[in-house]
């Protein structure tokens, strides 16, 4: 029996306060649950009170993607003033699943059965009648929904009600029998519809299966990163989308005897942890552009005092508060060059949520190798996005990675900047003895004592740029990596953070056109991996950086260290880059090439 | 000019594509209650030749409805109109504005009063859907059940009978619907069917229709005198009732369907109808009837469009209505016929 590979995308769109989120997190959960892999991201408005605009959007698969689809399967409205923009993401034999039974009449236009593609296909459901006669009251009728769409495809339903129960398992016992009440109601009407549209759902693919995988978002994957790094101290202000890495974290670090401050703004955020770093702790915070702003004192003198300290970076879209619930990259300058002086530090940037983990447990051992603050750059996409991942049994974090200075002589004084060979220096804390040392934000000599002498000032600034090099070695870590095509190819894709994704999902559909295509993405920033992106442009006749920024702030990167030029593809809309959008890229760019080699 | 057509069929199709070839720059609306697009009724006994896919028997692409304007609401079921206002309102509560209407609705399966309460148990075949349905219900070589027998459910029990199932056909005074046949000829039609191998029960009323659960055929159909008869499918075929429910407050003529005027309009001025809704007036019957068939209803399509655009043309059948014996004794209905 030949079983179908499942690659459905279901977008749920309702107004603030209809549950769309609710119903979205259910549907992944379940799913997940299930055994399915998942992603699945939300977008959902500024203001915490209002009607404004949500959407969850979950793409369910048996096999690994690495982005949102660049169209949806089933678009379910719980609001069709909000929902009619986006029935047009839906495919040609997709499903369009609305209210058959709203409680006033619409005037001409309002109701979303008229703005349907004749492609799409409509399924009318009376989803306040239904939550009302399953449960007496009308709130249910997201759940219903729900429950349509998951008869409709014949999608587990125990793993629906698990879902359900987790979700309401802090309330009463009556909520969460309600809502189970409604999704059966709404199960068997979809159960009972013939379905015209071309939506398949097998099976879940058996090495997915539940106890192998787990579904999280990036921050959830930074947090456990943390964890299982050994995370001892955390100190940090809220801010969207970073907040819930310190929730998570203040949850969590205390179960494990580790502690973490909110602290009263960014700047002392960053101060305490540059502090607790200094003291030996693994130590991180957590924040998004304007606070990374009122950070970059301290980054300062994180370099120069040469302090092991992991920050998070979630971008959202700026400047200043800007568009806190949307996403970007252009936080990129900030992290690898924001701040005063030649203050060089290491900026990894996962491109998944997997990644999100890896990078967060191994900044942690960059950190204290090379001495050095490690800003982990993500985005809101990343950030909130849901994928599952699976994890490996073993903890691949080492616990300790600094170079501890070995401490015979306690009378003599210590060098704690001592110039080394690979330009790390040993390193104490305070309390051990023979370990006393100053650490300043003045330029120092060996010792620590400030010194401003012009040799001193060349030697240390050289041995605090040189000594990041060796990061591009670090074990455990995969800082760039190149896939598709291999030797020489039409076009490349470059790509960074979350927006690789959605470029290798590009590359994958055009080499299905025939196009001889690769992608990198490139994980470190900085150090930036010179040599190995060098080669891979050097492969590519045409190379396209997409990135949601506005002049290209990784082309830039790219195109000064390695002089060449490259096609910029940015985009400042607050949502991801659509996939569509580089392939439409890559098409012209190998079109290009084709009346170039036709010409000549 | 906002044209609106309620009903999807051949009728509602053909005059919206007559409409935009007259004028290009109108605005024209097709509702329909169904989820697709205008396919191939006729075709529809083909799901027993293996042809499954909804998509197979659509007349036009998806493309079609962008590249000539023509919008297609679908699942929007018309529940009232009001001619006062020119305003229509659909199932889910919308308003929705016309200048001209046409009425293109068709007709559903008319079953007889007694036998209402045994809808459930019966299989339909009048849209792709239930099509399949019947279709899925129905093992290899199982039995057919066939009440009335009217010219459309002669239709389906050739393809079954070659499809190698049993048809019984349960006669009474609508076999051959909309033919008229007189007690003379009926006779040699009634021996026709059976040449045409359909198991022919005359003279008998149903009773009932029961559910048969366990192994073996899921119904039961049920005599008067008392006899049975087991079945798979049983299918009501006592020809078509006009759909004509949300118009009974529109202010228009209506008998069993809309009245129309040989040019197919109605009461009013800004009303038309075509298809297996309207009757039209038939100055050689001096009488309103129907007229069926792909031919006719296509015809109207196209009467009822050229005359909502300025034209005055009357409609006349485009079809020779009797039931033919060929030479090897089967009969064929000219209603058969579509291109
Ligand atoms: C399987 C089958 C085989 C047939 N074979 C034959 C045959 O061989 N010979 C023959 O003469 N006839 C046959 N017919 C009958 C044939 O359908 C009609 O003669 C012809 O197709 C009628 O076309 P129409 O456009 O008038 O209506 P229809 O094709 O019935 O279309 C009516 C449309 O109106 C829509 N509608 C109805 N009510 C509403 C409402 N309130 N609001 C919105 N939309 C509404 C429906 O959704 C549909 O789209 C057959 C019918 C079927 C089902």
């Amino acid at each position: 029996m030949t079983s179908i590979h499942t690659d459905v995308q279901i977008g749920i769109c309702g107004s603030a306060g209809d549950g769309t989120i609710a119903v979205g997190d259910i549907l992944k959960r379940a799913m997940a649950r299930a055994g399915y892999r998942v992603i699945a991201f939300d977008e959902y408005p500024a203001e915490i009170r209002g009607f404004g605009k949500c959407v969850a959007r979950t793409r369910i698969t048996t096999e690994q993607v690495y982005s949102m689809k660049p169209s949806t399967d089933v678009l379910v409205s719980l609001n069709d003033s909000h929902a009619i923009p986006h029935v047009q993401e839906v495919r040609d034999y997709g499903a369009v699943i609305y209210d058959s039974a709203p409680i006033s009449l619409i005037e001409e236009g309002w109701h979303i059965s008229g703005h349907l593609n004749p492609g799409q296909l409509p399924y009318s459901l009376a989803m306040r009648e239904i939550s009302e006669q399953a449960t007496g009251a009308n709130r249910s009728r997201n759940i219903v929904a729900l429950g349509f769409v998951a008869g409709l495809y014949r999608l587990p339903r125990q793993a629906f009600i698990d879902a359900i129960a987790a979700k309401f398992q802090t309330k009463a016992a009556e909520v969460t029998e309600s809502n189970v009440k409604a999704f059966s109601a709404g199960y068997d009407h979809g159960a009972q519809v013939y379905r015209f549209d071309k939506v398949e759902v097998g099976p879940p693919a058996r090495r997915t299966r539940k106890q192998d995988s787990t579904m999280m978002t990036g921050n959830a994957a930074v947090v456990r990163g943390c964890l299982d790094a050994g995370i001892e101290t955390f100190f940090g202000y809220p801010i969207t989308p970073a907040t819930s890495i310190m929730e998570r974290l203040a949850v969590e670090m205390p179960k494990h005897g580790a502690r973490l401050l909110q602290t009263e703004d960014e700047i002392a955020a960053i101060s305490a942890t540059i502090g607790a770093g200094f003291t030996g702790a693994r130590t991180a915070t957590a924040t998004s552009g304007p606070g990374f702003a009122l950070m970059s004192e301290m980054m300062g003198l994180g370099v120069m005092a040469e302090v092991p300290a992991v920050v998070f970076v979630s971008q959202r879209g700026g400047p200043s508060t800007g568009m806190p619930t949307k996403t970007e990259q252009s936080d990129l300058n900030v992290a690898v060059f924001g701040g005063h002086g030649d203050a060089k530090r290491i900026v990894l940037a996962p491109t998944n949520v997997e990644g999100c983990w890896r990078c967060a447990g191994r900044a942690f051992e960059m950190a204290e190798a090379y001495q050095t603050p490690v800003v982990v750059l993500l985005d809101l996409y990343l950030s909130n996005r849901y994928e599952t991942v699976v994890f490996p049994k073993d903890n691949p974090f080492i616990a300790d990675a600094s170079k501890r200075a070995v401490l015979e002589k306690p009378d003599e004084p210590f060098r704690r900047f001592e110039l080394t060979v690979d330009g790390v220096s040993p390193r104490a804390v305070p309390g051990e003895a023979g370990g006393i040392h100053t650490a300043t934000g003045l330029e120092h000599n060996e010792f620590g004592r400030p010194n401003d002498l012009s040799d001193m000032h060349h030697q240390m600034t050289e041995k605090r740029h040189e000594k990041l090099n060796a990061a591009l070695k670090h074990p455990g870590i995969t800082i760039y990596k190149r896939f598709g095509d291999t030797g020489e190819v039409d076009v490349g894709l470059l790509a960074w953070g979350s927006s690789f994704g959605e470029a290798l999902e590009a590359m994958l559909l055009a080499r299905a056109e025939g196009i001889r295509c690769a992608a990198m993405k490139v994980v470190m920033l900085s150090p930036l991996p010179v040599k190995p992106i060098q080669r891979f442009l050097n492969d590519c006749k045409e190379v396209i950086v997409p990135e949601l920024n506005y002049e290209g702030q990784f082309a830039n990167l790219v195109s000064g260290a390695v002089g060449r030029s490259v096609i910029r593809l940015n985009r400042v809309t607050g949502k991801p880059m659509a996939v569509n959008e580089i392939l439409d890229a890559i098409r012209s760019a190998a079109g290009k090439r084709k009346v170039r080699k036709s010409a000549a | 000019m906002h044209h609106v057509i309620i009903g999807n069929g051949i009728a509602g199709s053909h005059a919206a594509q007559v409409l935009r070839e007259r004028n290009p720059d109108g605005k024209i609306t097709i509702i329909s209650a169904g989820a697709l697009l205008f396919y191939n009724r006729y075709d529809l006994p083909d799901v027993f030749r293996g042809r499954c896919d909804w998509i197979d028997y659509l007349v036009h692409p998806p493309a079609y409805y962008k590249e000539n304007k023509i919008k297609l609401r679908r699942k929007s079921l018309v529940t009232e109109v009001d001619t006062n206002k020119r305003t229509l309102t659909l199932a889910h509560r919308e308003v929705m504005s016309y200048d001209q209407l046409l009425v293109a609705t068709g007709g559903a399966a008319y079953v007889p009063e007694r036998l209402l309460e045994f809808i459930p148990l019966m299989h339909n075949f009048n849209n792709f859907r239930v099509a399949m349905e019947m279709r899925d219900a129905l093992p290899d070589g199982g039995t057919v059940v066939m009440l009335g027998g009217d010219a459309l459910g002669l239709d389906l029990a050739r393809t079954l009978v070659e499809t190698k199932h049993r048809v019984v056909l349960v006669a009474g005074d609508r076999t051959f619907w909309p033919h008229e046949v007189n007690p003379e000829t009926r006779p040699r039609y009634m021996q026709a069917l059976e040449k045409m191998h359909f198991e022919v029960i005359d003279g008998k009323q149903v009773d009932r229709v029961e559910q048969k659960n366990g192994k073996g055929p899921a119904r039961r159909v049920v005599f008067d005198d008392g006899s049975d008869l087991p079945a798979d499918v049983v299918m009501p075929f006592y020809g078509l009732s006009p759909s004509i429910d949300f118009m009974s407050n529109a202010g228009i003529d209506i008998e069993r369907g809309v009245l129309v005027n040989p040019q197919l309009q109605t009461t009013r001025d800004d009303i038309w109808a075509a298809g297996d809704v309207c009757q039209i007036w038939s100055p050689e019957h001096n009488a309103y009837r129907f007229f069926y068939g792909w031919k006719n209803v296509k015809m109207m399509g196209e009467v009822a469009a050229r005359n909502m655009t300025g034209d005055d043309v009357a409609f006349t059948t485009a079809l020779d209505e009797v039931l033919q014996i060929q030479p090897d004794g089967t009969i064929t209905s000219p209603f058969w016929d579509y291109d």
